[in-house]
């Protein structure tokens, strides 16, 4: 669980912190229901683990607010093959 | 002079319609989209919903091959028209065929900040596909309603010009590379803000409260001012990371919109990365991009040693639609099938 506003200012931090703890063999759950923002650089670290993850595992990202959904759609990164939106309740 | 006609071009063909009246539209437009279907060419006309629901009546049988598309949604925001067109010519380009377009984007009753943008887009066109595949795009200008002045200028921004029945080149085309050149096009004055702040880094999060505050203030809804902030937290993080580290951020409301100015020191030398579609690789920019699929309507200058970003939101959504719709939504096909 992390919770705040996530934008240049701490990406880089938040996606080492992020690295750290995603290192086991299942699917990693990231709950950013308590995160009131991820700006395109937040949303571009996020890709980024995603696609280290891919294939053999997926980021499953739940609780990101409608608007943060709009911006992942159309900046192109919603069908990527690592990253998958959950819209049932956090389990991180 | 040379005069291909619109099936002959092995490169873009940027052509201006003039009329006066529906009969001259139909004149001008009819036999260039039966042109098309009569070669096999993919033809999509993107027309507001009464010309649309005409060239279907003129068509007859032939509008069933013919995709059709609603300008007042495609071009509501006029930047969102070129992703349109790019992704026409990218689904339905097959190699030795030509394709063809009918794009309206201006119409009287734009507004003079829309009018502005939409002319800077008929640029643009030119950046975007003048040195690419080969298709044609005809844009009709109504002579009747628009200013002698907006008419002026798409003798400049088209490099073909149909008047009076017959085509020709236009002698005043500005040429491609002048079309990508910095736009530095004066903006509307704008009134006293309601905020002036400077920011730099670590102040993102202070620029984010301030435009949702002001914008929920203005009248935004909490969605609409959300993402406002959304878009103006992108323009400010770009000048911070591009634009000399800080910038200056300005906020005001206009009868029927909250703006939000960010101002830099970078230079703005990329026309069109506001207006490609990012893929999926993560480092490619998309702070503009997203700007203008969220925001109402984006203004982009290059002034002497500054860069001007403006980012409008209405406050009712719906008034984006100043073209008249008596047709049935169900008139106009979907832009392109699955």
């Amino acid at each position: 669980m992390i919770a705040g506003e996530i934008d240049i200012s701490n990406t880089a931090a938040v996606a080492a912190s992020l690295r750290d703890e995603f290192d086991g063999g299942t699917d990693p759950h990231l709950d950013l229901s308590r995160v009131s923002f991820v700006d395109v650089s937040g949303i571009r670290a996020l890709v980024g683990l995603a696609l280290q993850m891919a294939p053999n595992q997926r980021l499953l990202v739940h609780g990101l607010a409608a608007e943060l959904e709009t911006v992942l759609k159309v900046t192109g990164w919603a069908d990527l093959p690592g990253l998958e939106l959950c819209s049932c309740a956090g389990e991180a | 002079m040379t005069d291909p006609s619109p099936s002959a071009v092995n490169r873009f063909r940027h052509e201006a319609l003039f009329y006066s009246g529906s009969a001259e539209f139909v004149n001008g437009t009819v036999p260039f989209v039966r042109e098309g279907v009569a070669s096999g060419e993919p033809v999509l006309v993107v027309e507001s919903p009464e010309k649309i629901k005409t060239l279907r009546a003129a068509l007859e049988r032939d509008a069933d091959q013919v995709f059709f598309a609603d300008m007042s949604e495609v071009g509501a925001n006029p930047a969102r028209i070129i992703p349109a067109w790019c992704d026409f010519v990218n689904r339905h380009w097959v190699p030795g065929k030509s394709l063809r377009g009918i794009g309206e984007p201006i119409w009287s009753s734009r507004g003079a900040d829309e009018l502005v943008e939409c002319q800077r887009h008929e640029s643009l066109l030119n950046v975007a596909f003048g040195r690419g595949r080969p298709w044609s795009l005809l844009c009709p200008y109504d002579t009747a309603t628009l200013r002698p002045e907006v008419i002026d200028e798409a003798r400049r921004s088209h490099e073909f010009i149909v008047e009076g029945g017959s085509a020709r080149r236009s002698e005043n085309f500005r040429g491609i590379d002048a079309s990508a050149a910095a736009f530095s096009a004066p903006l509307a004055s704008a009134p006293p803000p309601l905020d002036e702040v400077t920011f730099e880094k670590g102040d993102l999060r202070r620029v984010r409260e301030l435009v949702r505050k002001r914008a929920v203030a203005a009248g935004l809804d909490e969605s609409r001012a959300y993402t406002l902030a959304v878009a103006t937290n992108e323009v400010a993080t770009n000048s911070i990371l591009h634009g000399g580290g800080s910038g200056t951020l300005r906020i005001w409301q206009d009868v029927d919109r909250v703006i939000c100015e960010v101002r830099d020191r970078g230079v703005f030398d990329l026309p069109l990365v506001d207006r490609e579609a990012p893929g999926p690789d993560p480092s490619s920019p998309r702070g503009l991009w997203l700007a203008n699929q969220l925001c109402d309507l984006v203004q982009i200058r290059t002034f002497h040693e500054a860069t001007v970003v403006r980012l409008h939101m209405r406050l009712d959504p719906r008034a984006n639609l100043s073209l008249v719709t008596d047709v049935e939504s169900t008139e106009a096909t979907m832009i392109l099938p699955p």
